[in-house]
C-alpha cells in the first residue's frame, strides 16, 4: 500500500456515515437503497458515500439487475494500522501512470469521434477535455475571436462556455479580441 | 407574505442547527450538503423580499423567478448524473428538494 492509498482511506473513514456504512455492510453485502433506509439517508447521499469508500478501496460494487451491491473489501481493512499509517510514498513513474490512466479514461468517455459529447461539470475533468481542445490551437499564434469560436464550435456548439473558462484556466489569453495559446 | 417571509427564516434557522448537528456528529460532508439547502431558503429569502414589494412584479415576478430556478438546477442535476459526479447529484437533488419545499410552501400565499 502506499502513502496516497492510505491517505484515501482514512479521509474516507474519518467520516460517521462512512463508519456506519462500513458496520452495516460487515453484517453482509447491501444495496444502495436498503442502506439508505437504514441510515436514513437519501440514496444520492449513500451513493456519495460509496464512491468514497469504492475510491479509497474499502468496499467494492456490483451490478444485480437495478440494483448496485456493495460488499467490504475484507483484505483492506484486515491491514493493522500500523502498516497502513507506516506505508511508503507511492513512487513517481506509478502515479504518473495513473494520472496517464485516468486522463486517458475521462478523454474516452467524454469524447466521441473529436466532438465534446458535454461539458464536465467536475473541474479537473473540465481541465483534461479543455486541453484536449486547446492542442486544436499552436502554442503563440494569434487567433480572432471568429477563427478562434469555429474551431471550438466544430468541437462542442457551446463555443462561448468553453472559450471563457480556456482563459480562466490559463490556457488562453484575450488582448483586444485577440486570442493566444499560451500552453 | 409574512408568514411565508418568517417560514423561509425559519427553514434558514433550521438549516443551521442541522448543520451543527452533522459537524458535532462528524459528518461533515453531510453538513455541507446541507449548507447548499440553507442556501436555497436565504436565496428564495432574498428574491422574495426584492421582488413582491414592487408593484408592477409581485407575486407573479416571485413565482416565475422560482420557476427559472427550477428549470436551471433540473439542468445541473442532469449534467452531474450524466457525468457520474456523486457530490454534485447530491449537492443539486438537496438544492431542487429545498426549492420544491419552498414553492409548495409558496403556493398558499395569497398577499
Amino acid at each position: 500500500m502506499t502513502q496516497e492509498n492510505a491517505l484515501r482511506i482514512f479521509k474516507s473513514l474519518s467520516d460517521m456515515s462512512r463508519l456506519r456504512i462500513v458496520q452495516s455492510l460487515s453484517k453482509g453485502e447491501m444495496y444502495t437503497e436498503l442502506l439508505a433506509e437504514r441510515l436514513d439517508l437519501t440514496p444520492s447521499t449513500v451513493s456519495f458515500h460509496m464512491k468514497k469508500l469504492e475510491e479509497a478501496g474499502i468496499v467494492s460494487s456490483r451490478k444485480e439487475q437495478y440494483y448496485t451491491v456493495y460488499s467490504l473489501n475484507k483484505d483492506v481493512l484486515d491491514e493493522s494500522l500500523f502498516s497502513v499509517a507506516a506505508s511508503e510514498p507511492e513512487k513517481v513513474d506509478e502515479q504518473q501512470k495513473r494520472e496517464e490512466e485516468y486522463r486517458r479514461k475521462v478523454i474516452e468517455s467524454f469524447f466521441d469521434g473529436g466532438k465534446l459529447r458535454s461539458i464536465p461539470v467536475q473541474r479537473k475533468k473540465k481541465v483534461i477535455c479543455y486541453e484536449v481542445i486547446a492542442e486544436k490551437f499552436d502554442i503563440g499564434k494569434e487567433y480572432s475571436e471568429k477563427e478562434l469560436d469555429g474551431i471550438i464550435s466544430q468541437i462542442h456548439e457551446d463555443y462561448c462556455t468553453i472559450r471563457r473558462d480556456m482563459i480562466s484556466e490559463g490556457m488562453l489569453t484575450r488582448d483586444g479580441g485577440i486570442y493566444k495559446r499560451i500552453r | 407574505m409574512h408568514g411565508f417571509l418568517e417560514y423561509l427564516i425559519e427553514q434558514v434557522k433550521a438549516a443551521e442547527e442541522e448543520i451543527k448537528k452533522l459537524e458535532a456528529e462528524g459528518r461533515q460532508d453531510e453538513a455541507d450538503f446541507c449548507k447548499a439547502k440553507r442556501n436555497i431558503y436565504e436565496i428564495c429569502n432574498t428574491v422574495t423580499n426584492a421582488l413582491w414589494s414592487r408593484p408592477e412584479a409581485g407575486l407573479k415576478a416571485v413565482k416565475a423567478q422560482f420557476e427559472r430556478f427550477r428549470t436551471q438546477w433540473s439542468a445541473a442535476l442532469d449534467r452531474a448524473k450524466a457525468s457520474g459526479d456523486a457530490r454534485n447529484t447530491v449537492i443539486e437533488e438537496t438544492k431542487l428538494a429545498a426549492l420544491e419545499d419552498v414553492i409548495s410552501h409558496f403556493a398558499e400565499v395569497r398577499s
